[in-house]
């Protein structure tokens, strides 16, 4: 099942890479959340109780519908274009993304002697590249932050493959997590929008040599 | 004590946050120097006694800590002289100097942390503080500079972060259940090399934001731009220290395995990319703080020369990391006086300095000279040791590659400075420029003073300290 | 007993079109036309006779009996259950998609022949269209023929119900991917819309504008024909080993009827892609059915 749920999470980020406009980004990440969940539930279900509802919590309140739905609350208010803007055409992403796939599979593959299940670490690995080729190439300020939202799931992915054997990691993990999503979207996204106009990278290019 | 010295520090800085007294202000500044200099002489007095589990003060957080509590005084005393000049609300100056603890503890936690996880935790409150103090001014370019510090920070902490896991995963299956660095070291012949190659890159790449090299330097470079400039001497040196801890820490790991080599070749690469990328911006940079900040990572890259050459290497990359932490401050605190008098970052707005402030600009002029590593400079000894280390490991070419650069560099700092020092300025009013005592300048001088004693003639304590710092490494 | 499926798909092909139809209709609201009325069509366009331009060689006249008699040749590699189709040998599966990439270049080129320049544009988009597909169609055979070893189609069908569940997972994913093949193959929604009349926008409607009468006729029964033997391929991934080959009967007729129904209700909620948007969209499944790939890799064990 777990396997299931992986490949469907991999599935969403190439349709990530295709997607142009803002809702389907978030309906992607809400997504990618709900499929956490999953992950986490079957995967976690042997550590102590106390543990398995933090991280339960986590992902389908924050991950799945508080994160998703502050992202539109911040699209509203600060009017931004539904346009995800990309500096490359999409037909690349896709074939991007399904490179980053294949160059992690490869990878995972080089790996010998190791203990942890290798679809983990592909999709771990797929998802913290995809995230950094979103953020490179996505020309919207908030589309970074839905980049780094992306990272942040791999990253996930990837704890919860040691997570049986160490919690605490799962545990900080989450916390990064939470205190970044609060601190980027919360306080600045914010700001930005009483600053200024567009929330457009273009406007945060005055600081240059 | 460390424990004592984290509360108090929170309190000191809670006290801050609501503090609106400008008197209370200065009592809760010589309060926390206290603190941290009573913290400095007992981390020295109790050196390698772990405590509260997870902080253990050896060699090279004793020095780092002492460094922290010397600097944290000048740069006290230069923020009080910075909201003496500029006009604040009180609620601002209480979160700037409460952000100004938060980041100076958490630093002294970070250095002092013998645990991967708290380490990292650290690292994460001096991002959130520092953004605090870029933030300061409230403009769309400290709210642009703030944005892309916390965001570049936010991914190298997550890629750190990936790294730990992947250092949990090689230790999976063989008995090691905690990240502790001890625990790491001891253990590290039997760590999955592989998995060991992947977490180091990804942890090198996660400290190099901190640390200000290729490839994350980017942010540094802004923040200490955007922040007000005591704040920026913080970030520009005991900040940049953190980094280093950071990967300092797991180098040492990955020296008793057989991936040693392979982490050298790394740290050369991008010790190499690090001068070169500051003395291509040097060229061409005309904002004084950017100036300054290359210049940081150009000293990066040549401690990280030291630590990759190995043998007399090692103990002067420390040293001159110790004189970089003094150095740079000193240039920082120098750069407020210019502001004040010109009213300008730019380099074609400043000059003839010599006439307005003749002891501030004998600082610039020592500092240069300092900075740059000209002969009564202590740095002068460390970079020498460095280039020595480099040629007696073999690596010639990036010998002569780095001095090349190296020669780039401080002919654009030079070009720089004395155009500032005796050039006359364009269009300048000098009717209404203020002019700054002396007094101001008396803790830049002392911190040069130090540079030029601690090279020259470094106390037997100081030698020891580095040389058990660097002891676990192989010769 | 090999003419089961044949005979099945000939019969599915009759109503196929008519329930889309009929599907899109009663969402909107409107009366519409019955289920046979698409099949009354065809069959009173074979009943006229075909007009030729005087440009047109032999190649336009061909086309159109080429274009049919290939997709019927394909559908005799079309298993049902476990029971052959009238044709099956080791690696049908390429014969059965070149087969049909013939019967599709002798429709470019008579719509080249035509040497009209819509037509040409047709044309165009309707091979990037298909080039772009059909790598999606040979990774999804060449995995399942990794994880069974077999190379026909029916040995595949047949071994891949006796797998682990995730194997079952796969299944389901690649019937998706075959779903989406098949609306792309026909030339529907999402990728073109075949209500369109404005010929910028036209992909395959575009290409046969200068067909008619019989010509046309056969053209139109082939798009029925073509869905029935997709829905007849997807139909196979859910069919039950174990049990007499009759029981597979209601489960081929439902799993048609429900992607009927679910083409009809795609049509009628969603609003055709922008034509620059088609080749990602395309692309994407390509990359899921590499996934399925990996997926199969990751479960033989056969790594690189």
């Amino acid at each position: 099942m777990i396997n299931i749920l992986l490949i469907v999470f991999t599935i969403s980020l190439i349709y990530l890479a295709m997607a142009n406009r803002m809702l389907t980004y978030i309906r992607i990440i809400a997504f990618q959340g709900a499929l956490l969940f999953g992950v986490a539930f079957i995967e976690l279900i042997e550590i102590s109780l106390p543990n398995l509802v933090f991280v339960l919590l986590e992902t389908i309140i924050i991950k799945a519908v508080a994160i998703p739905l502050f992202i539109k609350y911040i699209i509203d208010r600060n009017h931004i274009t539904r346009e995800a803007e990309p500096y490359v055409s999409n037909f690349f992403s896709v074939v991007i993304v399904t490179v980053i796939i294949l160059g992690s599979f490869f990878l995972a593959n080089a790996i010998t002697g190791t203990h942890v299940r290798k679809i983990f670490f592909i999709v771990a690995l797929s998802s913290l590249f995809t995230g950094l080729y979103i953020i490179i190439t996505r020309r919207k300020i908030l589309t970074h932050v839905m980049g780094f939202l992306i990272i942040e799931n791999g990253v996930f992915v990837l704890s919860l493959a040691v997570g049986s054997e160490m919690p605490m990691l799962v545990n900080i993990g989450i916390l990064l997590d939470i205190f970044v999503s609060v601190i980027l979207l919360g306080i600045f996204a914010d700001k930005i929008g009483d600053v200024f106009e567009e929330q457009d990278v273009e406007q945060l290019r005055n600081l240059k040599d | 004590m460390i424990g004592i010295f984290l509360i108090g520090s929170l309190l000191i800085s809670l006290a801050y946050f609501f503090s609106k007294n400008h008197l209370l202000n200065v009592v809760l500044a010589f309060a926390f120097c206290l603190l941290h200099g009573a913290l400095a002489i007992d981390v020295y007095i109790h050196r390698d006694i772990t405590q509260l589990v997870y902080f253990t003060p050896d060699a090279l957080a004793v020095i780092l800590v002492c460094v922290n509590s010397i600097i944290c005084i000048p740069v006290f005393y230069h923020s009080f002289v910075y909201f003496s000049k500029h006009p604040y609300k009180p609620h601002e100056m209480g979160l700037f100097f409460g952000a100004m603890v938060l980041l100076t503890a958490s630093i002294s936690a970070a250095y002092l942390s013998n645990h991967m996880g708290i380490l990292w935790i650290f690292v994460e409150l001096t991002t959130l503080s520092a953004s605090a103090l870029i933030y300061h001014r409230r403009n769309k370019l400290t709210l642009e500079g703030t944005w892309k510090y916390i965001f570049i920070c936010s991914i190298s902490i997550t890629l750190v972060f990936i790294g730990i896991l992947f250092v949990t995963l090689a230790i999976q299956h063989k008995g090691i259940t905690d990240l502790f660095y001890t625990t790491l070291s001891e253990n590290a012949t039997l760590l999955s090399p592989f998995w060991l190659k992947l977490s180091f890159l990804f942890i090198f790449t996660g400290f190099t934001a901190k640390a200000g090299l290729v490839p994350m330097y980017t942010a540094g470079i802004d923040a200490k731009d955007k922040a007000p400039y005591p704040a920026g001497a913080i970030l520009a040196s005991v900040l940049m220290n953190v980094g280093f801890v950071g990967i300092f820490r797991f180098y040492e790991i990955t020296s008793h395995t057989e991936i040693f080599a392979w982490t050298n070749n790394i740290l050369l690469i991008s010790a190499i990319l690090s001068v070169f990328v500051a003395a291509v911006y040097m060229l061409r940079v005309k904002n004084i703080k950017r100036m300054m900040a290359y210049s940081g990572v150009e000293h990066m890259g040549i401690i990280m020369l030291g630590i990759a050459a190995g043998g007399i290497g090692y103990y002067a990359a420390i040293l001159h990391l110790i004189l970089h932490s003094f150095a740079k401050p000193a240039l920082f605190f120098q750069f407020g006086q210019i502001y004040r008098t010109y009213g300008s970052k730019s380099v074609y707005d400043v000059g003839h300095y010599f006439k307005y402030n003749i002891t501030g600009a004998l600082v610039l002029l020592f500092a240069f000279f300092i900075v740059t590593a000209m002969p009564p400079s202590g740095m002068f000894v460390s970079e020498f040791l460095v280039f020595k280390s480099l040629f007696a490991s073999g690596y010639l070419w990036v010998l002569i590659l780095t001095m090349i650069l190296l020669t780039v560099i401080i002919w654009a700092f030079g070009k720089n400075v004395f155009k500032m020092l005796f050039i006359k300025p364009v269009d300048f009013d000098e009717s209404n420029v203020t002019r700054i005592p002396f007094s101001e300048s008396l803790s830049q001088y002392i911190l040069l003073a130090l540079v030029v004693y601690l090279g020259l003639n470094p106390p037997e304590q100081l030698v020891s300290l580095i040389h058990s710092a660097i002891s676990t490494l192989p010769k | 007993m090999r003419m089961i499926s044949l005979l099945l798909i000939l019969i599915t092909s009759f109503f196929f079109t008519g329930i889309i139809i009929r599907t899109k209709s009663i969402l909107s609201g409107r009366k519409g036309p019955g289920i046979m009325q698409p099949m009354k069509d065809i069959i009173r366009s074979l009943r006229i006779g075909s007009v030729y331009s005087k440009t047109t060689s032999f190649i336009f006249q061909l086309a159109p009996t080429v274009y049919i008699a290939t997709i019927l040749m394909a559908i005799l590699f079309i298993p049902f259950g476990n029971q052959r189709g009238v044709l099956s040998f080791n690696g049908d599966f390429v014969f059965f998609a070149y087969t049909l990439a013939l019967g599709k270049f002798f429709m470019i080129i008579a719509s080249l022949d035509t040497g009209s320049s819509f037509e040409g544009m047709g044309a165009s988009r309707e091979a990037l269209y298909s080039m772009l597909v059909e790598p999606a169609f040979f990774i999804i055979m060449g995995s399942f023929s990794l994880l069974t070893g077999f190379t026909s189609f029916v040995d595949i069908f047949s071994a891949m119900h006796f797998g682990s569940y995730v194997t079952y997972g796969l299944g389901a994913l690649a019937a998706f991917v075959f779903a989406i093949i098949a609306l792309i193959e026909n030339s529907r929604m999402p990728v073109d819309d075949p209500k369109t009349h404005l010929e910028l926008t036209m992909i395959h409607e575009v290409m046969i504008l200068d067909n008619s009468g019989y010509d046309l006729g056969l053209i139109l029964y082939g798009t029925n024909l073509k869905f029935a033997m997709y829905g007849a391929l997807i139909a196979n991934f859910f069919h039950t080993p174990g049990y007499e080959w009759y029981y597979s009967i209601p489960i081929f007729f439902g799993v048609q009827l429900a992607f009927a129904v679910t083409v009809g209700v795609v049509e009628s909620f969603s609003a055709r892609f922008r034509m620059n948007h088609n080749p990602q969209f395309i692309l994407m499944f390509t990359s899921i059915s590499l996934l399925i790939f990996l997926g199969v890799l990751l479960l033989t064990g056969k790594i690189i």
